[in-house]
């Protein structure tokens, strides 16, 4: 296989891998991507992209490391990326085990299998805002202590000091992105941005009158995936592997997302909102934002979007999606997608 | 006391069709699904209703068979009186991919169902169905298969559902567990992945029909299946559960057709004669309507090991469980071409929408 510029995504299917594939296949990249079943996935946000048949698609299971190392050996890629693994927080605390598997041990394999092979790549993980807990003095940079307060955190935690260590013990080009909360279009119905803008439109159009949420006061960084994934290839070409935080530097509060997610629809958000302790998580964090200046010194990344931008384009393509129709995999207001707001039947 | 079901896998066609039966029977269906980042319910969203509206019986549930805790707390929670396990990693030739996540799923999940029953103390209350398959008789023994003919595995998914076989049937014998083994033969449905043979027949024959696509290239339509329908063979695994002893039984039609009699089933169900032309790679099939070619042999599809003929023997779930598959081999193409019609029509995107 040519050594020109090739990558491997794992977690191509995912909001980020999505992104990352349009960037480098816009940048002349052969792009290699993993899915655990390549044959059952509807590969929607690939398909949404208009990315599907462009890029490679293989499966791979991240605790599978026959599969991890299969697909690595195959495609030799110049650059890998770590996108893959369980995702929500919410969901962490009610799968635990998988999570920690899938962030873990995942994240092993791969440094595992690219310490076997010795192959010359390059490798970015995907590390989380969620490792740093609370930042309620200031914005984190990269030197914050680690405070995770879910399984997700505590698994992104564990994979961050893996990155660092195969760094220094075999010399890796391994660097972890410690990004904070990025959204797109692209986050499955059950994200709580998604849940907030596809139920302020439902209300809009008249077929829901009113929205569940949990804590409103939390306070997050918010910013745009797209530009998120241009900073973690700038990583991979910076000439030594680093970590770095990734962020807008702001921060706000989520009833102030939803205060503008509901102007932008006309709507008053106090009348439609319903606040429902039971979506509370079982320990949350009150404030994240990060200190992005490292990136900007070192990779020239910025944001450029924040947060008032992040709401504007998500509503833009949320109205463009109820005008052209469902596209596959995201039917609106799809309530099956909906589920961690699905209470359990918990037996007296 | 009411019944309440627990379906692994309720995405995939069987939990769908199973789902339906279920609630009409009136149980309480909870559903476990796996996280994706694309959708994946498309197969039972139909089924789906605000859990805050009023008599609600359909839940979804994040689970993972890979996750021993999170079952175990889901069956805690849920408090099944049956369980029907049909989740697993179930593509034949992605386990040569996948070879340890395939056993950990299909193989050591199972385990984790079976334990979480035990810890919970539910060994005497909850009932257990696991979807055993004929690839466990792969290089097959002798013809008809039936419950006394050896396996012999050959794919990482069916060692993998081997284990899950004997660990199901060891359960009951050491714990006294009314768990019992559904060992199912090929079974289709509008419902079933585009990736399998019946389906992408019964997709391209609409596709064509309606002018989208030229010619539907295939492998040996020779290959002869038992091919029933999924509806027919969920009756089945709820017959299992409601026997007054936990048993294995072969579900299967006991008859075979090949591929190349369901192409003419399937053309013909549209007002479209196939005629065949030409021998072994260059065979043809002409649409009579149109004199034009509409099938083609393409060598890649050709499976050189999967030569033995899988045909069940479904005597002892007819004399035990009274039951017998129901729609014959042309009323299931007529379903599948019937669906597929509607959907490229654009009366039924979920069928079309690739699912999980």
């Amino acid at each position: 296989m040519s050594r020109g510029r090739t990558a491997l995504i794992f977690g191509i299917g995912g909001q980020d891998g999505s992104w990352l594939a349009d960037l480098l296949v816009r940048r002349g990249y052969a792009v290699h991507g993993t899915s655990r079943d390549r044959e059952a996935s509807s590969f929607a946000n690939l398909r949404r992209l208009g990315l599907f048949g462009r890029v490679h698609l293989h499966s791979a299971g991240l605790n599978d490391f026959r599969s991890v190392a299969q697909v690595i050996k195959e495609v030799r890629p110049t650059e890998i990326y770590n996108l893959a693994g369980q995702s929500s927080v919410g969901l962490s605390f009610d799968q635990p085990v998988e999570t920690l598997d899938s962030i873990v041990h995942g994240t092993v394999n791969i440094l595992e299998a690219i310490r076997f092979l010795g192959i010359d790549t390059r490798f970015y993980n995907a590390s989380s805002s969620e490792c740093f807990g609370n930042t309620e003095h200031g914005p984190a940079g990269e030197t914050h202590s680690f405070h995770p307060r879910s399984p997700y955190g505590v698994g992104k935690a564990a994979a961050y000091w893996a990155v660092a260590n195969y760094r220094e013990a075999y010399g890796l080009f391994a660097c972890s992105g410690i990004l904070f909360n990025h959204e797109s279009p692209l986050r499955p119905a059950r994200y709580v941005t998604q849940k907030i803008v596809r139920g302020a439109a439902d209300i809009a159009e008249g077929r829901a009158d009113q929205l569940c949420l949990g804590d409103l006061s939390v306070a997050r960084d918010w910013g745009w995936a797209p530009e998120y994934v241009d900073a973690m290839a700038r990583m991979l070409a910076h000439d030594q592997p680093e970590d770095f935080v990734i962020a807008t530097g702001r921060l706000h509060t989520l009833e102030e997302f939803v205060r503008l997610v509901f102007d932008c629809f006309g709507l008053d958000w106090r009348r439609y909102v319903e606040i429902d302790p039971g979506l509370r998580r079982p320990a949350d964090i009150t404030h994240s934002v990060g200190d992005p200046g490292k990136a900007n010194r070192l990779l020239g990344w910025s944001a450029e979007t924040t947060m008032p931008g992040v709401v504007a384009k998500l509503v833009e393509a949320e109205r463009i999606r109820r005008r052209d129709g469902s596209p596959a995999g995201n039917p609106a207001g799809s309530p099956a997608e909906n589920l961690m707001s699905i209470p359990l039947a918990v037996p007296a | 006391m009411s019944k309440v079901a627990l379906i692994t896998g309720v995405t995939g066609q069987d939990g769908a069709y199973l789902s339906e039966l279920l609630l009409s029977k009136g149980y309480t269906v909870h559903g476990l699904k796996r996280r994706s980042s694309s959708f994946n319910t498309g197969r039972v969203e139909h089924l789906y209703r605000d859990p805050h509206e009023e008599d609600v019986r359909f839940f979804m549930h994040y689970g993972d068979l890979t996750d021993s805790t999170n079952l175990i707390r889901l069956v805690q929670q849920i408090q099944p009186t049956e369980i029907y396990n049909l989740a697993a990693q179930s593509h034949v030739h992605v386990s040569f991919e996948t070879p340890e996540y395939t056993a950990n799923a299909d193989g050591i999940g199972t385990l984790r169902l079976l334990e979480a029953i035990r810890i919970l103390g539910l060994e005497k209350t909850a009932r257990f169905y696991q979807a055993s398959t004929s690839e466990l008789y792969g290089k097959v023994q002798e013809t008809p298969q039936r419950e006394t003919t050896p396996f012999y595995p050959r794919s990482p998914y069916a060692a993998a559902k081997l284990y899950a076989y004997w660990i199901t049937v060891n359960y009951r014998e050491a714990y006294g567990m009314h768990a019992s083994n559904g060992i199912l033969f090929n079974h289709e449905s509008p419902l079933r992945g585009e990736t399998f043979v019946t389906r992408k027949i019964t997709r391209a024959v609409a596709a064509i029909e309606h002018g989208r696509q030229d010619c539907l290239y295939l492998g040996n339509l020779d290959a002869k299946r038992d091919w029933g329908h999924a509806r027919d063979y969920v009756e089945g695994m709820w017959r299992i559960l409601q026997q007054d002893e936990a048993d294995d039984y072969v579900l299967a039609t006991g008859e075979t057709h090949s591929v190349r009699s369901f192409v003419e089933l399937a053309f013909g169900h549209i007002g479209r004669g196939i005629e065949w032309r030409g021998e072994g790679v260059d065979e043809e099939g002409i649409c009579q309507k149109t004199g034009k070619v509409v099938v083609r042999i393409d060598p890649a599809y050709f499976r050189p090991t999967e030569v033995d003929l899988l045909l069940g023997d479904p005597s002892k779930a007819r004399e035990k469980l009274g039951w017998t598959h129901t729609t014959a081999f042309r009323d299931l193409v007529r379903d599948m071409v019937d669906a597929d019609m509607a959907a490229i029509a654009g009366a039924g995107l979920q069928l079309v929408e690739p699912a999980e």
